[in-house]
């Protein structure tokens, strides 16, 4: 069956770029030491009342706005659905919470905590400020968290008989905990390399942290779109025939040829664990295929594939490739056909179809 | 119109037991589960009440199939382990490994019931070797997966986390995906074990009755919260029909929408909760009249039994069908209470009855309506509406039908 193309109307990112004013977001190119590419907070005072903001953790607060911003941009002010997705939520308020029950002995606690953690948080909120009462979900997927809100979207555009607006997004915070936990599973390299360095890196297991929210006004209807979302599949732990049995799968669900793909958006993260499959990925191209990556600029985590996918609309809109994120030149003109691969620490793969609307 | 979604396997497990069986007998007995706790290891020992299963890990790892000791699964991952397996004794793994089907799974705080334990240790440089097994499993898609590996299946996979409602919105999911032809199956459901964490994030609110919850009642004081699990198998009714499959009721409307108005208290009105059952109603192409007895969400606290209690009146009028909240006997088990109270509601319609409100005394003063607080049976029921309704404002109602 096919499945209603999601056109996105405008996009949102925050991230350890710029992303958030989208003009010249890479300049300067930020770049960290540490392994931790925290976001730059943009000025979270415009979407959310004074009152309210003062009791908001930062990832509510990040989360409402990059909401919000692309609801704004969109010119819509109350979407048919909101859908939202998180792998772990508000981190820095469950550990505030955590901690607050094991130091004061479960007394006297404050519930900000607990609430603000509650994975449905974020979504509560955008519903309140952009006063929409209909379809309202939250999935906590890990690395295809983004995805199945994507896919419940389409999914839902399909079911509509008439013209409907959805917020769709996903968001996840990096915290020192948190980077320290997932150290000891590997989620990060050992020796941590300058974040512009990572790829030169990828002879040994892991990647570099990082956080981020992005979101995406999509509709059935392309009037303002910017790009499509065509088709999306997610491949659990999928072997190297696997992942090319989905990519040729996805390029014929759309009438692709290698040729014809101007893009490929490559979630690379420097994990020597997932180099076969972004080998794959790129095997795929043709001369005509510029393949560009984004984990460099904006670390990896659960919910990453909103940068790639920002990235994807991004492109798309300016009609340029910036050198910054481009690891090899493709002889493409144009813009028009992305195919986006993200490859996650846990070796699940999303691939996207994205292609230009003018 | 479209062809029915209906259920054709149960599992379940709560602090009634496991199975179909053991729990119409509890709720045919007015036996509860919500008692002293036994194993939460919390400063409150003596002080609340808790729908626990009374089986520790250990034994919920034998149960399940796996090694006893630290291996790796949290509570919440044996309890989604226990609901599948007993799920599983009434339907062929194998049907879920000859066509695409999905597994949507549902949860509130992951491994929390473990992490709490450990969290300190897991921070030091030098974390004891049993509780790296476990670093990983504080988010909520880890149950999702122990029980997609576990059985070896290969399924569509997703968990949803909205709260108190979150694995009723399972059961919307699945039926959209099996209606659209994505998949021809889904099983659909949740799971939350209990932890310090959440009994004290809702002692912090207010929220919770140290002695048994009275849902609708003028007096009550708080939820008591319980765990659990349960699992929906989903199918097309002629794909039901073509393989002989027992039909334990159609899922025939369901709705989900968001009050848009408080972070965690529903609106006062009742204006989401009505709107929902209203929705469900008119997807199933059926009228008040029609429904003869609500599984309410009516988790005793102040703010819910109001909106709810004002919900139902308003859409159905001061004579409603009877109502009642059957969280006095499982206590609110979380992401579990829309599948485990959709699973009573399947109950109610296969041995037609009507499962008593209990520990209700007196009528809420803004109510004219008061919830069944008696056992009935024979009771002639058609079309049961499921209520679930969370933090965030999210608001499900799902019906269930006699097949």
């Amino acid at each position: 069956m096919t499945m209603q193309p999601l056109y996105i109307i405008s996009a949102c990112s925050i991230t350890a770029q710029d992303t958030y004013n989208r003009e010249n977001f890479l300049n300067p190119v930020r770049s960290i030491d540490d392994g931790r590419l925290f976001v730059i907070d943009p000025d979270y005072t415009k979407y959310i009342n004074p009152v309210a903001i003062r009791r908001m953790s930062r990832m509510l607060k990040r989360g409402i706005t990059a909401g919000m911003r692309s609801l704004d941009e969109a010119g819509i002010k109350t979407p048919d659905g909101i859908i939202v997705g998180t792998s772990r939520g508000s981190v820095t308020d469950m550990e505030i919470f955590l901690h607050e029950l094991i130091e004061l002995d479960e007394q006297a606690l404050n519930p900000a905590g607990f609430i603000q953690s509650t994975y449905n948080s974020v979504n509560g909120w955008l519903a309140m400020l952009s006063k929409c009462t209909g379809y309202n979900q939250t999935y906590v997927h890990r690395g295809f968290t983004l995805e199945l809100c994507l896919f419940d979207a389409m999914l839902m555009l399909s079911e509509a008989k008439e013209k409907k607006h959805l917020l769709a997004g996903a968001f996840d915070e990096l915290t020192p905990e948190y980077f320290t936990i997932r150290t000891k599973i590997n989620y990060y390299k050992e020796q941590l390399p300058n974040s512009l360095n990572l790829y030169k890196h990828d002879d040994s297991t892991g990647s570099i942290g990082g956080e981020g929210a992005h979101f995406f006004t999509v509709s059935n209807d392309p009037a303002n779109a910017t790009s499509s979302l065509r088709s999306l599949a997610m491949l659990q732990k999928p072997t190297v025939a696997e992942l090319q049995a989905g990519i040729d799968n996805i390029l014929k669900e759309n009438n692709l040829d290698k040729e014809d793909i101007d893009v490929l958006v490559c979630g690379m993260n420097g994990d020597s664990r997932t180099r076969s499959l972004v080998d794959t990925a790129i095997n795929n191209c043709s001369a005509n295929t510029t393949v560009v990556n984004f984990k460099h600029l904006g670390g990896e985590y659960d919910t990453a594939s909103g940068f790639g996918l920002w990235l994807a609309d991004h492109l798309c809109r300016t009609q340029l490739i910036p050198s910054e994120v481009t690891c090899k030149v493709g002889t493409s003109a144009s813009v028009k056909n992305i195919l986006f691969c993200n490859t996650t620490i846990m070796g699940n793969v999303s691939l996207m179809v994205v292609t230009s609307v003018n | 119109m479209a062809e029915r979604v209906v259920v054709t396997g149960i599992g379940i497990i709560s602090a009634l037991g496991t199975g179909m069986q053991a729990h119409v007998t509890a709720l045919r007995n007015k036996q509860s589960g919500v008692k002293p706790i036994s194993l939460l290891k919390t400063r409150y020992a003596n002080d609340f009440v808790l729908g626990e299963i009374r089986m520790t890990s250990d034994e919920l790892s034998a149960y399940a199939g796996l090694p006893v000791g630290d291996n790796g699964h949290t509570r919440t991952a044996l309890l989604s382990l226990a609901a599948m397996k007993d799920l599983l004794e009434h339907v062929d793994i194998e049907l879920l490994r000859a066509e695409p089907f999905a597994f949507i799974n549902a949860n509130t705080v992951g491994g929390m019931s473990k992490m709490e334990d450990i969290y300190m240790d897991v921070l030091r440089p030098d974390t004891k070797q049993e509780n790296i097994k476990y670093i990983d499993t504080l988010d909520c898609a880890e149950s999702t997966e122990r029980v997609v590996n576990f059985y070896n299946l290969k399924p569509f996979t997703a968990t949803i986390s909205t709260a108190c409602s979150s694995s009723s919105n399972s059961f919307i999911l699945g039926a959209r995906m099996i209606k659209q032809g994505i998949v021809k199956r889904a099983v659909v459901g949740g799971g939350d074990a209990l932890s310090r964490f959440t009994l004290n994030g809702f002692y912090s609110l207010k929220n919770v009755d140290k002695n048994l919850c009275k849902p609708f009642d003028q007096n009550r004081l708080g939820l008591n919260l319980g765990e659990g699990a349960g699992f929906c198998l989903l199918e097309l009714e002629s794909d039901a029909k073509a393989r002989g499959a027992n039909i334990i009721a159609v899922l025939s409307g369901y709705a989900n929408t968001n009050d848009a108005y408080h972070p965690t208290a529903p609106s006062p009105t009742g204006e989401g909760a009505y709107r929902t059952m209203q929705e469900a109603l008119a997807m199933a192409g059926l009228e008040t009249k029609d429904i003869s007895y609500i599984n309410a969400h009516g988790t005793a606290t102040q703010n819910n039994d109001a909106a709810e209690g004002l919900a139902i009146q308003k859409l159905f009028g001061t004579n409603p069908p009877p109502f009642s909240s059957t969280k006095p006997f499982t206590g609110h088990t979380l992401a579990a209470a829309g599948v485990i109270e959709g699973i009573f509601s399947m109950l109610a319609l296969q041995e037609q009855m009507i499962i008593p409100n209990m520990n209700f005394e007196t009528r809420m003063e803004e109510l004219a309506i008061q919830p069944a607080t008696e056992l009935v049976e024979n009771a002639g029921l058609q079309h049961v509406l499921s209520n679930s309704f969370g933090f965030g404002g999210s608001n499900v109602s799902l019906i269930f039908s006699k097949p």
